[in-house]
Order: structure tokens, then C-alpha cells, then sequence
């Protein structure tokens, strides 16, 4: 380890899965905080994938789920670097005195189990209060700790819809769209990262834990608040538009030379179409009355896609973007997955992170999220096999004798095997 | 009640929308927020509609009014050197300072990190820029669409057969906004602990990758590109969004053990065909899966559909426009919105925290109305010893 952490006095005992709950996490492992990720052997994070899938699906390596393909899964391991992994059955009574012990030195206690799930176990908030009075407990269910629909579930893909999201998202006349991830996920799992640093930072000035009441849904909805507003101010539902803008002309995605391969263009202002003007090689565009101002851009826009898409179509969608950067004009291409791992820029900046794992084999993940200049995120490990740090926390951590540890293992209360079937 | 920043110190130099919305997060939960606007049109986004009242847009726009709650608005002139001055010593006495500018203004206002952590050592600076403050496209010009498309996202969102898409709302900008919360939290700590600052380098392009799920990361694994689907999950069926009779629903067919569930809620029994059972057999026979649902879905209500999936617990959903959502019985049990008055815009509805600390102690989300431009200008001027003849002098100077 060379740069400080500025996380690194913060122990975190992540019980989340999938993706909202571990990308909460992942950003403050980066940035040097303790995080122990615990599974159960028996339903473990499903993001590791079925204990023994077909062979075929992508997210292995070369396609081959191979030996022990719960390690293998890159869904789960290009969320995980860093923290620490335990298994630990909350079935079995021993499970459940370790797990208690695993509370009292924790600061934080993340989970995203279905509502209820932990509290049906024995624990909640206030029993587990009993074990760290300052405890923050970050509870963060699809439709959050209260209400008529606490007891729903519902997945990244989900919020999109139920947040408005989706609503607003598609071609023009025609359905809402997903996006091609889960966005609700990470929404959520950026938002109490924050609200658990403010919470630690107030336990740091009061002594005071709290309980932290994540309901998906409201996180997502709050990110797009500005369009609830605009609803009572207009009375008008946003509308699907395609790649256009509601407030700015010119502005699409078109296709140029090659396969599939498409240059955006994002004309915010009149300089800028002046600009656009000038690269089109016709200056008197920008003088015609049709475009002079963005309002009357808006109103012909058809007519600029138009000029713009014919413009572009025999050119390469880098020389598209280089010329119009040159004049000033917000120009960028679509890019695909193997056009992020090339690019200069990214390379540059090394956005992206190369890490080898033992049953994978170095592999480019989802880098930092943000650069700082005196303690840069650092990743001190690939992401954990099932159970691989039990040894090292049991024993080192919690001080449990060794062959105690014998013991849990043989019970199957600890392990580095699935003992169910899981499915996804 | 205080709010869990009670304290803190933040001087905003954002507009438009990213870094608004991470200080906007910093406001409301109890930081001190001073928004630094230019004198006369103050943040862009103010220019943004719809608008509550067509006399005084610049105070009303919905996007204005959200992102910029709970926040102080003083006009400064950065360009003389009066206002510069002005702004150093407010910068002397903050925690923090988030800005959004383009790589450069801020050293050409001679407000560069350099600059403020000479007189504030323990200072977080948060930049928040398009490409970032580094690499071969610094200084590319951007709006949302570019960044959704250089970040990876556009290219994996919408039909195999049509444009690629990007999402309606501005969501590269406002989740950039958002880890740089994440990341200004996380700087206070070691400022605090240490007693000294740093500068953070955020990139909404990068945001775009950060988020990119296991796209990038499938390709490095097989080779396999990972490409627009649709509505339909990858490598799945019976999985996305479809029509329903007044809208549209999500249906989750997964995991294969909920199946026969699924086939029972649309009362189909060709649904529970063996064929259908496992997600291999559904991917398989996708379009015929989609054809036996779609008559049930036809004949019922989203919000219907929705609730028979979730009775049964499957993680079926329904999309919401902004009615639904303000109507929404969740919702409204929880008390999510609040109401603010706003003396020009007037009263709206707004969304409430998108998490709720618990504490009989503090205030989980201090909410206050946005600003109107330069409401502060008198108070926080005071507090930097102008009264009111001093402000007016800097009036006339055009410095605010």
C-alpha cells in the first residue's frame, strides 16, 4: 500500500448483493475502507452466477464457465476488488454468535436482503444496536423500510420504470426503453455511499450510530426530481424524443462510415452552430432563418438531422468528431467496448483497471470513479473466491482459535463451496 | 434541527447540472452552501423551461428550482479583481469547493486548486468536468448526449436494429453529480484527520464507464461484444418492458423456479410448456414466450399487473410517468415529497431525500426553497464585513 486511504478507519460489514448494494461499497473500498463482504454458501450473491452453468455465456472467460465458475463470474468480479470475502450460515446457531461478533467491531452493516429478510433471522436495527450501540445500519430495500409496499421487490431495471426514467427514455412514437444496464442500481448505491459518510462523519462528532433508510425507488426518483417538478409546472409528461434534446438544436446521433457506427452532435448554443455552420463548409447556414436561433432550431430540427445525417454518412466518425472539435462544436462518437479500451483518452487517464485474478486471469474492469490528487483509489486484490478471506478474518480479526474455525467449517457454517443450487 | 453537515462550509462555483445536483445533496443534508452565480444571469440553467412564471423565468425553472434547494445564491464578477478577492476569502474560511467549469477557468481566474489551497491548506476542491482535468480530450466540448455516447452507455441502450440511444433525463451529468458527493465525503474525512486538502478529478464521461455494468467487463472476458437488445434483459426472455392495456409494465420471468408462477398469474396454461421452463428454453423461444403473454397483458392495468406479480413476489414493476409517480400510494404513505413555497415559482411538490438517516437528533433532509439570484448577496457580504453602503458600492462596481 503506498498513498494514504482516507477511508481506511472504517470497517463495513457488507451482507449486500447484486449491484446497488456492492457498488455502494466498491466506492468506499476504493477509497481505502474495510469491507467484508459475507455470503451464505447457500444462497451466496447471485451475480456469482448458477453453480454449474451451460457453457456459452460470455461473462466467463473465453465464454468457459470452468472449475468452481462461482469464482469466474465477471459480473460478480468486476464489483468486489478489495473487500474482503467470508462465508457465514445466519441459519446455523454458530453462524449467528460469530455474526454477532462481526457486528461489534463493525462501524457500518450494509444489506439489500427483500424487507424483512434479516429481521425474520432475529435482527434489526434495535437488536443489533444491542451489540454497537453506535452502529450505522443501512438498510436498502427496493421501496425502502416503511409503507404499503415495503414488502415488494424490485430490481435495477425496475426503478428505471418506476422512477420516471424509463417513462421518458425511447424513440419518438414509439414504447419506453430500458436502459442497457440496471440504472437504478448504482443510483442507489452512490447515494448511501454519501449519506453513509455524512452518518459516520456525525457518529464521529456525536457518538451517534442511526439507522439509514435506503428505499430505491426514492433515490432514483430523486435524481430526476427536476421533471416532477416540471410535470406541475407545464401539466405535460416528458416525452420520448429519440437522441433529441427538449431544450437544444441541433442534436442526434448519426450514422457515418462503417458498421453500426455513429457520431452524436450536442449544439447548445448559437456560437456553437455557427461553428457546425463553418465545419458543414456552408457559413450561410447559420444566417438562414430556419436555424438562427435555438428556438428556431428546435422547430426545424428534422430538417437539420437531415443535413447533418448526410453530412456525416460517407465520413469516418472520427474525422466528424476531430473537425468539429476544431471548431468548437460538443461532437463525440458512440463508442463500444472494445473502442473504450483503445482510447488514448481513457488510456491517458487510466480509467480503466487491469487486474488478475487467480481463477480468471488478468482482465480490464470499471476503474475509479473520480481521480484525487493525494490518496487515489487503489485496488489491493482481485475480487474475493466464496470464503476466501475466512481464515484471515476468523482468525486474525476475531481471534477464533483455529480449530474452531476446523469446526465452523466442518459444520457448514463457513466454507468456500456452494452447498446449494443456486439458480438465477 | 441540524442536518447531519451542520458545520460544513461549501462554496459553489457549479451550474448546469452536475455539480449542482452533488451540492444540492451537501445543502440538504445540512451543509452551508454558497452558490456563486454571475451577476445579472446567474446559472445557465436558470434558462432552462418549463417556467412557473413567463414574467420572471430566470427564478422559476423547474430544473433551477430542484437542483438548487436548500443552497445561498450571492452574484459575483469573477473576472475583476475585486470579485476574485471576494471569493478567495469566502474560499478561506469553506471546507469545501465544488466547481464545473472547463479544465482551465478556474487557474485563468486565478482560482486554481494552487491558488485556494495556498490560503485554505486543508481545503477539498472538487472539479467536475466533462472528460476530466487530464488526457487528449480535456478540452472537448460536450453535452449529454456526447458523454453518453463516449462513456459506452448509448451504445448499449435502445433496438439492435436502430440509432443507439440515450436515457431522457440527463442521467451522465446527475450521476456524475452524485459521486462527486461520494468523493467530496470521502476527501473531508482525510482532510479532517490530516489537515490537508486535495483536489478531485471528476469526469461525467468516466461516470458513463463507471457504470457500465458488465459490459466492458464481457468483453474483456470472451471477446464478446455486448450489444443493444432492446427491451429484452441480455441474454434473456420474458424479461423487459411490455404493452399493457393503459401503458406499459416490467416483467421479470426469473429465477426459473418463479416461472410456473408467472404462467399462472397470466392464466396461461401453454406459458407453463416444459419448452418454457428454464431461461435457456424461454431465451429459445423468445418471440412465442412474448406472443402467449401478450393477450393477458393487453387486458389488464399496469398498476394491476404490477401488484399480482408482487403479491406473488415477483419483482414485476410498471412505468411510472410523473402523475403516477406523484400519486403513487408508496409514496404518499411515506410522506416522500415536500412541499415548498417559492414567493415567484410558487408551491410544488418536491422529491424528498433519495435516502432518510433516521435520528431524532438531526434533521435528515434540510430543505429549503432555491435561491433567488443574489437573495444572499447582503447576508453573506455581511458576514465578510460589508454593510450595507459596502454592498452597494460593489453595486455600482458591477462586482455583484
Amino acid at each position: 500500500m503506498s498513498a494514504a486511504q482516507p477511508l481506511k478507519n472504517f470497517r463495513i460489514l457488507d451482507l449486500s448483493r447484486i449491484w446497488a448494494g456492492p457498488y455502494c461499497t466498491k466506492l468506499l473500498a476504493d477509497m481505502g475502507a474495510e469491507v467484508i463482504k459475507m455470503e451464505s454458501m447457500r444462497v451466496y450473491d447471485s451475480h456469482r452466477g448458477p453453480v454449474a452453468p451451460a457453457p456459452g455465456i460470455a461473462a466467463y472467460p473465453d465464454s468457459d464457465p470452468g472449475e468452481e465458475a462461482w469464482n469466474r463470474n465477471g459480473w460478480f468480479n468486476c464489483l468486489h476488488m478489495s473487500k474482503y470475502g467470508i462465508t457465514l450460515e445466519l441459519t446455523e446457531e454458530k453462524g449467528r454468535r460469530v455474526f454477532e461478533e462481526l457486528v461489534s467491531i463493525s462501524d457500518v452493516v450494509v444489506e439489500n436482503f427483500r424487507q424483512g429478510s434479516l429481521t425474520r433471522l432475529g435482527y434489526d436495527y434495535e437488536t443489533l444496536r444491542q451489540i454497537r450501540p453506535d452502529l450505522i445500519y443501512a438498510s436498502m430495500p427496493a421501496f425502502g423500510n416503511s409503507g404499503p409496499w415495503q414488502n415488494y421487490v424490485a430490481y435495477g431495471i425496475g426503478q428505471e420504470q418506476l422512477s420516471g426514467m424509463a417513462h421518458m427514455t425511447g424513440y419518438v412514437n414509439d414504447g419506453p426503453m430500458k436502459s442497457g444496464i440496471n440504472h437504478g442500481d448504482p443510483i442507489t448505491g452512490s447515494h448511501a455511499a454519501g449519506v453513509l459518510l455524512a452518518a459516520l462523519r456525525y457518529r464521529r462528532r456525536t457518538g451517534k450510530g442511526m439507522f439509514v433508510d435506503v428505499s430505491q425507488q426514492e433515490s432514483a426518483v430523486a435524481l430526476i426530481g427536476g421533471e416532477v417538478v416540471a410535470y406541475q409546472i407545464s401539466g405535460e409528461e416528458p416525452q420520448r424524443m429519440g437522441n433529441h434534446s427538449p431544450w437544444f438544436a441541433p442534436q442526434n446521433a448519426y450514422l457515418c462510415k462503417g458498421e453500426d457506427r455513429w457520431v452524436t452532435i450536442g449544439v447548445t448554443n448559437d456560437e456553437q452552430w455557427r461553428g457546425l455552420a463553418e465545419a458543414l463548409g456552408q457559413p450561410e447556414l447559420a444566417q438562414d432563418p430556419r436555424f438562427v436561433t435555438n428556438r428556431d432550431r428546435l422547430q426545424h430540427r428534422r430538417e437539420l438531422d437531415a443535413l447533418l445525417g448526410a453530412w456525416v454518412s460517407e465520413k469516418d466518425m472520427w474525422e466528424v468528431t476531430s473537425l468539429l472539435q476544431s471548431k468548437g462544436v460538443p461532437a463525440g462518437p458512440v463508442l463500444r467496448g472494445p473502442d473504450l479500451l483503445e482510447n488514448p483518452h481513457y488510456t491517458d487517464r487510466g480509467t480503466f483497471n487491469y487486474v488478475d485474478h487467480p481463477r480468471v486471469g488478468p482482465k480490464w474492469y470499471q476503474g475509479f470513479a473520480w481521480r484525487m490528487s493525494k490518496t487515489p483509489g487503489q485496488v489491493h486484490w482481485p475480487s474475493p473466491t466464496l470464503g476466501q478471506h475466512n481464515r484471515q478474518i476468523y482468525r486474525e480479526l476475531l481471534g477464533i482459535a483455529a480449530e474452531e474455525i476446523d469446526d465452523l467449517e466442518a459444520g457448514g457454517v463457513i466454507g468456500t463451496k456452494p452447498t446449494g443450487s443456486r439458480i438465477i | 434541527m441540524p442536518g447531519l453537515l451542520e458545520g460544513v462550509k461549501v462554496i459553489d462555483f457549479t451550474q448546469h447540472f452536475a455539480g449542482p445536483y452533488c451540492t444540492k445533496l451537501l445543502a440538504t443534508l445540512g451543509a452551508e452552501v454558497i452558490k456563486i452565480e454571475r451577476p445579472g444571469v446567474g446559472d445557465p440553467i436558470r434558462g432552462i423551461p418549463p417556467f412557473a412564471s413567463e414574467r420572471q423565468p430566470g427564478e422559476s425553472g423547474a430544473w433551477f428550482l430542484y437542483l438548487n434547494t436548500s443552497k445561498k445564491s450571492i452574484t459575483l464578477d469573477l473576472k475583476t479583481e475585486k470579485g476574485r478577492e471576494l471569493a478567495l476569502s469566502l474560499v478561506e474560511n469553506a471546507d469545501i469547493v465544488v466547481e464545473n467549469f472547463s479544465p482551465g477557468v478556474m487557474d485563468r481566474l486565478g482560482l486554481g486548486y494552487d491558488a485556494l489551497s495556498r490560503i485554505n491548506p486543508a481545503l477539498v476542491m472538487t472539479s467536475i468536468s466533462n472528460y476530466g482535468q487530464t488526457g487528449p480530450y480535456r478540452d472537448w466540448k460536450a453535452d449529454e448526449i456526447n458523454l453518453y455516447a463516449t462513456g459506452g452507455l448509448m451504445n448499449i441502450t435502445g433496438e439492435p436494429e436502430e440509432p443507439p440511444l440515450k436515457e431522457g433525463a440527463p442521467l451522465s451529468q446527475l450521476g456524475a453529480g452524485q459521486n462527486a458527493f461520494v468523493a467530496t465525503m470521502t476527501a473531508l474525512f482525510y482532510a479532517e484527520d490530516t489537515g490537508g486538502g486535495q483536489h478531485i478529478d471528476l469526469a461525467i464521461a468516466e461516470y458513463a464507464t463507471n457504470v457500465l455494468e458488465n459490459a466492458l467487463m464481457q468483453y474483456s472476458y470472451s471477446g464478446v461484444e455486448f450489444t443493444r437488445v432492446g427491451n429484452r434483459g441480455y441474454g434473456r426472455a420474458a424479461w423487459g418492458i411490455y404493452p399493457c392495456q393503459d401503458g406499459f409494465v416490467g416483467i421479470i420471468a426469473g429465477p426459473d423456479q418463479n416461472w410456473p408462477e408467472v404462467a399462472r398469474i397470466m392464466e396461461s396454461e401453454e406459458l407453463a410448456d416444459p419448452r418454457f421452463a428454464s431461461r435457456q428454453g424461454r431465451l429459445l423461444n423468445a418471440d412465442e414466450v412474448d406472443a402467449l403473454m401478450l393477450p393477458w397483458l393487453l387486458e389488464h392495468d399496469k398498476v394491476d399487473i404490477f401488484k399480482a406479480g408482487q403479491d406473488h413476489g415477483l419483482g414485476f414493476s410498471f412505468v411510472a410517468g410523473m402523475q403516477d409517480i406523484l400519486e403513487m400510494e408508496q409514496l404518499v404513505a411515506r410522506d416522500y415529497f415536500v412541499e415548498l413555497d417559492h414567493p415567484i415559482a410558487g408551491r410544488f411538490r418536491y422529491p424528498g431525500p433519495p435516502i432518510s438517516p433516521h435520528s431524532n437528533e438531526i434533521e435528515p433532509w434540510v430543505y429549503r426553497r432555491a435561491p433567488l439570484l443574489a437573495e444572499h448577496n447582503l447576508s453573506v457580504l455581511g458576514e465578510l464585513g460589508y454593510d450595507s453602503q459596502g454592498v452597494e458600492r460593489l453595486f455600482a462596481e458591477g462586482v455583484i
